[in-house]
Formats: C-alpha cells, sequence, structure tokens
C-alpha cells in the first residue's frame, strides 16, 4: 500500500485511547480532581522521584516537601490500582514493582514519584502519587501514568507539565447557579414511551 | 461490494474493555458484529461515495442559504420562530461545524441515494473512527487480512485536526462537552470526542445534559458551577429550542458545537428542499412536503417525521390508493413529515445493509456500516466493519 495515497488515519497512540489497565484492576482510583484543578489555576506541577529532588527546587521548604510526599503515600495507599494478584499487577507494572497492602489481598503498584504544585501557596499544595511502568506488556512502560490510568505525554525523563497562559477570551462570571435542569425534558417526554427498558441513544 | 464471512479476533471483547467500548453489545444482543466484513472496490468507494458525499454536502449547504431566505419554506422546517433569528446569525457567521454523517443506499453498482442527513447528533462515531481502524490494524497484522487492504476511514485524523480549527476559529482552549444521561452510548461517542479534542489541545469538561445550570449572572453552569461557554451537546437543537432553557440559550452568543445552523441541515424537511433544488440529481431521492403531494404520484414512498432519531416513526404508503403500513413505531410526528421515494436498502442474506459516510466539516472522512433484519435501520441494527481492496 502507497501510505500516501492511504485513506485512513495513518496512525493513532493507542496509549492514549486506553480506558483501562490490561487486567483490570479491582479498583480504580480517583485523581482527576488534581488535575483539573491545576489546568484551570493554569499553575505548574511537578513531579519528584524523592524527597530530595523536591528539596533541590525549593531548598527553604523541605518539611512541605516531605509532607507533601508523605500524603501521596497515603493517597496511594488509598487510591492505587489495586490488582487481586500479584502476577496481575506485575503484567501491568513490571517485576518487584508492586506491593500487597497491609490491610490484606490485594497487590498495588510501588509508587514511582508525586506530583505536586501550588508548594508553597498559603491555601494548600497539591500532591498526587505517580505511577510509571516497567513491563514490556504495557502500553504505560516510560510514562507517568495516575492513579485513574490517565497518561502524560512524554517519557519519564519529562518532569514539568505547566499549562500555558490563558490568552483566550474571557470567561464569564458565575457566583452561584440558580437552577438545574432546565434541558433534558424532551427526552424525558419521549422515554415514556414503548418499552422503559430500552433507553437508546438520543444521536442518529 | 461484498459481505465476507470473517472469524472474529478471540480476545476483542477484553480488548473492548481496555479501551472503554462498552456498547459493543446492547439491550443483550450484539451491536458490534465482526463475524463478517464488507469488501468494496477503491473505485466504488472513491466515486460512489466519497465524491458524492463532497458534493452533496455542498448541494446541502446551498438548501440552508435558499431556507433562510424564504420564510415560507422556512416555517415548514418547524423550528420555533423565536429561533430563526439565531440561526440565521449564526448562519451568517459561519459558526463553525464538526461533523455529519450521511445515510446511504447503495449497492455496490447504482449511484448512491441520500436517505437522511444526520448534521446535529450523529452517533457511531467511536466504532467508526476508532474501532473499525482497530479491527483493521490488528487482523492486517495478525495475516488475517491482505496487507493491500485499506479502510475509507480518515475519521479521527480529521477530528484532531478540525478540533484545532475550531479552538483557533473560537479562540478556545477548552469546551465542554455533554450528552444526557442512562445511555452508554452517546456517553461513548462524546468519551470519544473528548479524547479527539485533547489530542488536539484542548481542556475539555464534562456534564450531562440534565445537570446544566443557569447561574445567577445568566450563564450556563455546570456541575462545578464552572461557566459554560463552548459547548460540544450531542442533543438536538430541536429538543433544546423546546425546554425551559430555550430563552436564557437564545439571549446569549455562545459557542455551540454542532452551531444552530445544523438545524437546517439534519431537519428532514432538508430532503423536499434539496429535490426542488437540484431535481433528478442522481444521489436524491424524489422528496415532497405533505402539502406538496400531487395526484400524480404513484408508487411507493416512505413517510418520515420531520423529526425524528434512529429511524422512527416510518411509515410505507402506496399512492395513489394511500394505503399505509407502519414499519416503525416511535414518539415523533408531532411536528409533521415529509414524503421520500422507497428505495430499499440491499440485501446480504437476511441482512439489510446500510451505508453512513462521514463529514468532518465539509472533508468526507469514512464510512460506516450497518445491518439490520427490519428494512428500516434503527438503534438495534449491528455495525460491522469495513476494508477496501481491489
Amino acid at each position: 500500500m502507497d501510505a500516501t495515497n492511504q485513506k485512513r488515519t495513518r496512525g493513532i497512540d493507542l496509549s492514549k485511547m486506553r480506558k483501562s489497565f490490561a487486567l483490570k484492576p479491582l479498583i480504580v482510583g480517583m485523581s482527576g480532581v488534581m488535575l483539573s484543578a491545576c489546568a484551570d489555576n493554569r499553575t505548574e506541577a511537578n513531579i519528584y522521584t524523592s524527597v530530595e529532588d523536591c528539596i533541590d527546587d525549593y531548598p527553604s521548604a523541605a518539611d512541605l516537601c516531605r509532607s507533601a510526599y508523605q500524603d501521596a503515600l497515603t493517597e496511594a495507599a488509598r487510591t492505587g490500582p489495586r490488582f487481586s494478584t500479584e502476577y496481575d499487577c506485575e503484567y501491568e507494572f513490571g517485576p518487584n514493582q508492586c506491593r500487597q497492602l497491609d490491610t490484606g489481598g490485594v497487590f498495588i503498584p510501588f509508587m514511582a514519584g508525586y506530583m505536586v504544585s501550588n508548594l508553597l501557596s498559603p491555601k494548600r499544595y497539591y500532591t498526587q502519587p505517580m505511577y510509571t511502568s516497567y513491563s514490556r506488556h504495557s502500553p504505560f512502560r516510560s510514562r507517568w501514568i495516575m492513579a485513574d490510568g490517565y497518561v502524560f505525554d512524554g517519557d519519564i525523563r519529562k518532569r514539568k507539565y505547566k499549562v500555558r497562559e490563558d490568552i483566550y477570551k474571557p470567561k464569564p462570571t458565575v457566583n452561584r447557579t440558580m437552577k438545574r435542569g432546565g434541558f433534558g425534558s424532551s427526552v424525558r417526554a419521549k422515554s415514556s414511551w414503548g418499552s422503559s427498558s430500552r433507553k437508546g441513544s438520543w444521536g442518529g | 461490494m461484498l459481505r465476507v464471512p470473517h472469524p472474529p479476533r478471540a480476545h476483542w471483547k477484553k480488548l473492548a474493555q481496555e479501551y472503554g467500548f462498552h456498547f459493543h453489545t446492547m439491550y443483550g444482543e450484539p451491536y458490534w458484529d465482526e463475524s463478517a466484513y464488507y469488501q468494496f472496490s477503491l473505485k466504488q468507494v472513491e466515486q460512489d461515495i466519497e465524491d458524492p458525499t463532497a458534493e452533496l454536502h455542498q448541494m446541502c449547504l446551498a438548501a440552508v442559504d435558499f431556507v433562510l431566505d424564504n420564510e415560507s419554506v422556512l416555517r415548514h422546517f418547524a423550528i420555533p420562530a423565536t429561533a430563526w433569528d439565531a440561526v440565521r446569525d449564526s448562519w451568517q457567521h459561519r459558526d463553525p461545524s464538526l461533523y455529519s454523517r450521511l445515510d446511504f443506499v447503495y449497492d455496490g453498482k447504482s449511484p448512491a441515494k441520500l436517505l437522511e442527513n444526520n448534521a446535529d447528533t450523529p452517533t457511531s462515531l467511536y466504532e467508526s473512527g476508532f474501532w473499525q481502524w482497530l479491527w483493521l490494524e490488528q487482523e492486517v497484522d495478525a495475516g488475517n487480512i491482505p496487507k493491500a487492504a485499506d479502510q475509507f476511514n480518515s475519521l479521527q485524523e480529521k477530528l484532531v485536526a478540525r478540533f484545532k480549527e475550531i479552538a483557533y476559529i473560537n479562540q478556545i482552549d477548552q469546551l465542554h462537552f455533554a450528552c444526557c444521561k442512562d445511555t452508554k452510548e452517546d456517553r461513548g461517542t462524546v468519551q470519544y470526542l473528548q479524547d479527539c479534542a485533547r489530542e488536539a489541545g484542548i481542556e475539555n469538561h464534562f456534564v450531562y445534559i440534565e445537570d446544566i445550570g443557569i447561574a445567577d449572572t445568566d450563564v450556563f453552569t455546570d456541575l462545578a458551577d464552572r461557566p459554560i461557554v463552548d459547548c460540544f451537546k450531542l442533543y438536538p437543537w430541536e429538543f433544546m429550542l423546546r425546554e425551559e432553557f430555550a430563552e436564557p440559550l437564545l439571549e446569549q452568543t455562545l459557542g455551540w458545537i454542532e452551531p444552530i445552523w445544523k438545524a437546517i441541515l439534519s431537519n428532514k424537511a432538508l430532503l423536499p428542499v434539496l429535490w426542488k433544488l437540484f431535481p433528478d440529481h442522481p444521489n436524491l431521492l424524489p422528496a415532497y412536503f405533505e402539502d406538496e403531494l400531487s395526484s400524480g404520484l404513484s408508487g411507493k414512498w416512505i413517510k418520515k417525521p420531520l423529526l425524528s432519531r434512529e429511524g422512527a416513526n416510518i411509515s410505507l404508503i402506496d399512492l395513489p390508493t394511500g394505503h399505509t403500513q407502519m414499519l416503525s413505531e416511535g414518539p415523533y410526528g408531532e411536528e409533521g413529515f415529509i414524503y421520500q421515494q422507497f428505495a430499499p436498502v440491499p440485501q446480504f442474506g437476511d441482512n439489510h445493509t446500510l451505508i453512513g459516510s462521514w463529514l468532518v466539516d465539509d472533508q468526507p472522512a469514512g464510512m460506516s456500516i450497518r445491518e439490520d433484519k427490519q428494512t428500516v435501520t434503527q438503534d438495534m441494527s449491528r455495525f460491522l466493519p469495513h476494508i477496501i481492496l481491489d
């Protein structure tokens, strides 16, 4: 096939299309909170692979680096992807990359780093456990991922994720939402037609 | 055009799970069906599907111009008069559109005939743009399909490119995405578009249609109280314009995708307008408004509601006797009907086969095949992959 005349999409980054782990973890963590918060505030986030790594960036905030690391560890135990067997976990994350939870049973990958933003903010810093894979079976190999399987651009050498300055059209102000549910009534009306077990698409 | 039986990949359901394709089976029936594929020649795809798709789209755009210049015609579209100005403004601004799907009757030999234009809320996008693409890649890699095989499917590439253009045109770096609750299929379609938008560098937020709120400042909001300024909605304009929030909706200029002028393009009233503007065009079927039906008409005609989804409320009428056979039921039709000459889709064995031809903006971008055991393709039909091989 002559690639220049090809009538189909040339290439798709399959790792970005994946929505879950190859071997389904028992529980998938939630980490979207931090990501969206980060993007909304247009802050810079750094990934550190050790406390020392963080202190190098913030020599005067060593305590904050340590507590952000501890918080990430706690979060990892809480939200890390859980696998029923060590084999399943290692299949995704690589040999010797997993541990059994103290509470018993399930296996989770070791935290490979932690992502921090707003470390010096008077409000509060954000911190999240980060994972990577050493498994040749995994599309996450040498990439940074979050507990929910979100894959970051670039390989694990990339440590800074910065959101560009907001040069776009200004957003209107919202103080509070007065009312919800003003859209969707047609669907409720049409759904009552026919068998209620058949809730289909409203597309075409 | 051939239907070729083909063994399914052993682990495709597991793969579907990993990729988040959760609606491959619906109502306990298979929807994604890889027990066969359709094979086309390159000439069939390019001359019979791709070129007519580009041409029909241009004809449809010309029809929008005509409709908006002629209030007596616009009246036939059952769009609330309060929204006419918004439709005209959006059309004059050339608010950017993302995608459409034309449905064709095509048997591999005769010219493809346009059944309808799904220009506002087309679904089956993920299975077209990504899932059948992955099927072909894997089956070629596994040596089960010849290396020379191709597919008419540049959807994903074009969607990402189009999102970049829309971001530039509308000056945005973020976009909301919305669809209704309780439908995995719609949520899957929207998730796919979110993935494409992310690939284009656009930050995306999801909100269910039913959860959209209105703020004290008359701005729409999502559940986190973020203002909704630009939004892709997999929800038909004809519904939005008849609901409680229609008033604030029309009071503000928001970047909706699809834009409101698509309410003309996706309306079945477009079909008689096309026939009037381009009579005897090889890719059109004769079509008339109810009040235009002349006594001279004979043969079999399909009566379709102006506004409807997934082949609902279709009847087959014999003229001049007027004998009517209901082909599908549904909750639509209160806004009126149009009549289109009956053109049965071809049969391959027991299967009635319908071609969907995709456009991203005005570029033909791919093809999808749906099969049904019934004559009218509805939401219970199955989706089959296709290849191009000469």
